[in-house]
């Protein structure tokens, strides 16, 4: 019996073994072939011109504005709703309809949240514009803002809240000044980590901020960004251009590193 | 008298039976007064009572009277009257409160203490002022005379107790309440906790719960013997400790229980 077990232990560690090691070379390939191929397509001119020069500037900035306002919306109403929920709900049934409606929309595909906004705000206009593939991004944001804050919040202990009130403090002051004060960390992190998720979508931006060549801050109209840029680059004939795919590809990915190590640190840092 | 309970229950919510029974129990000024009793007593509940904390929370219920006196009157108000927000908010800075494991404010050890007097409206001087008055009132000035900048979490447990207290007498209140405020500390820390509640007595009336029998006879005036939700025994602390009249007190002062 126990030799059995002994066994099947090792025959467990071993299937598991194989698939991590299956994974890493799969993620390894990826990364050695996207730094490869994009480090070797990467030259100054990329970032000093936009795509209709075979550069990637409009993209980069137009990924940035679409996912930095995006931020602007989601960041405080999803901050407001997790502080609702920890704070005032006292765990109602509003609250867990809540909670849960919020599991579900971050576990559903971005496609959808694209699909959804390019119906209500893509239709009606008539054609794509910057505005909805910012609420398509603030829509993907909002539900990781809420359960981060909501976490973050229930991890500050219920007596520094009583310390706040029995020193005749209004709740609300209590709220912004001393409890958000103590989960600021975590906060800010889940807040970085949702930036990092947002900042690579594709899905969401392809029916709603649509693709354009050119230079434009205007949210009104098609708007560039390096996601859709690179889902339309990467599939054409001509190889200058997958040439720009691919390191607009490595640089998005490096960007998001660099964003998901920030938020790393900081939750080392906390401990 | 600053403070009467008079016939108090108290019921947390979803409970039928009342964690405090017709409690009828006196504060005098400038006083220390001990609360005793075995865990599961009551003792908190009550001390959480007479700063109405209990309100943060919804369904709790309290019957009967919390009389507080009202300086510039002296008469006595029914605390459990006051409805209003700004009343309890009022109520909150003449009664402060002390916790087991102290709560220093994710702030530097100045805002710890000016953070209460800036919501009071008061002046940048006028809160230097204060800030420094309450932290020697406390005995933490010499300490942390230098750092006033540096974050209050880095300070030790019985430094951010002590803060905790300067934090609340800054505001001046009436009425201290402490819920085992050593209980989480050293013994050095513990004494000097002791020591300072026997200095501020001078200036504020002080409600301690404890669960140490010795520091209750060392530092209080008054003890009330709590068991199981009801008051057994009130007195000055020499005749609790010395010439109990109740068994239950009398058995508990000897250990055979709690
Ligand atoms: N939030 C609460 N909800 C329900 N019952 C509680 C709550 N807090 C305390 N009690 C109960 O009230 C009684 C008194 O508790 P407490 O005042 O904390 O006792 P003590 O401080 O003397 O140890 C205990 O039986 C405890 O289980
Ligand atoms: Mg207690």
């Amino acid at each position: 019996m126990l030799k059995r077990r002994f066994f099947l232990n090792k025959i467990v560690l071993f299937l598991s073994t194989l698939s991590a090691i299956l994974g890493l070379i799969f993620l390894f390939w990826i990364l050695i072939t996207l730094t490869i191929k994009g480090i070797t397509s990467l030259n100054l001119h990329l970032f000093t011109s936009d795509l209709v020069d075979n550069g990637l500037r409009n993209l980069l900035i137009g990924q940035f504005i679409l996912a930095g306002i995006a931020t602007l919306i989601g960041v405080p109403v999803g901050v407001l709703a997790g502080i609702y929920l920890q704070e005032y709900s006292y765990n109602s049934r509003l609250a867990e309809i809540i909670r849960n409606l919020s599991d579900i929309m971050m576990s559903a595909p971005s496609i959808v949240i694209g699909v959804f906004v390019y119906s209500i705000l893509v239709i009606p206009v008539g054609h794509s514009n910057g505005w909805a593939g910012i609420v398509a991004l603030a829509v993907m944001m909002l539900p990781i803002v809420v359960r981060t804050t909501d976490d973050m919040l229930s991890l500050v202990p219920k007596e520094l809240r009583e310390a706040g009130v029995a020193l005749g403090v209004p709740k609300y002051r209590v709220i912004f000044d001393i409890v958000i004060r103590a989960a600021k960390v975590g906060i800010t992190t889940g807040i970085l980590l949702a930036f990092a998720r947002i900042v690579g979508e594709t899905a969401p931006l392809l029916f709603t901020s649509g693709n354009n060549e050119f230079f434009t801050l205007d949210l009104n109209h098609q708007f560039p960004s390096l996601t859709v840029a690179i889902y339309n680059l990467a599939t054409m004939p001509n190889p200058q251009l997958v040439k720009i795919a691919w390191a607009g590809a490595f640089v998005l990915v490096v960007v998001v590193l660099i964003i998901n190590l920030i938020g790393r640190y900081l939750v080392k840092d906390k401990k | 008298m600053i403070m009467e309970v008079k016939d108090f229950y108290f019921y947390y919510p979803n409970t039928t039976q009342p964690a405090l029974k017709g409690i009828n129990l006196p504060f005098y000024e400038n006083k220390i007064t001990a609360l005793i009793g075995p865990s599961g007593c009551g003792k908190s509940t009550l001390l959480r009572s007479l700063n109405r904390i209990h309100d943060l929370y919804p369904g709790n219920r309290y019957e009967g009277e919390i009389l507080l006196k009202n300086l510039e009157t002296g008469e006595m108000e029914n605390i459990l009257e006051w409805k209003k927000e700004e009343e309890l908010i009022q109520l909150r800075q003449r009664v402060g409160m002390i916790f087991q494991k102290p709560t220093p404010f994710p702030m530097s050890i100045y805002d710890n203490v000016a953070y209460g007097l800036r919501l009071q409206g008061k002046k940048k001087s006028e809160i230097d002022e204060k800030v420094e008055e309450a932290l020697k009132g406390s005995a933490l000035w010499d300490e942390v005379k230098d750092r006033l900048k540096q974050d209050a979490r880095g300070l030790s447990g019985g430094q951010q107790q002590r803060l905790c207290i300067a934090r609340a007498i800054a505001l001046e209140p009436e009425i201290l309440l402490m819920d085992e405020p050593t209980s989480a500390l050293d013994p050095i820390s513990t004494i000097a906790i002791e020591e300072l509640a026997i200095k501020l007595r001078e200036k504020v009336s002080i409600v301690i719960v404890t669960h140490n029998m010795q520091q209750a006879s060392r530092i209080s005036d008054y003890t009330a013997f709590m068991y199981l939700g009801e008051l057994v025994e009130f007195g000055e602390t020499s005749q609790i400790f010395l010439n109990p009249k109740e068994q239950r007190t009398i058995d508990y002062i000897a250990g055979k229980f709690g």
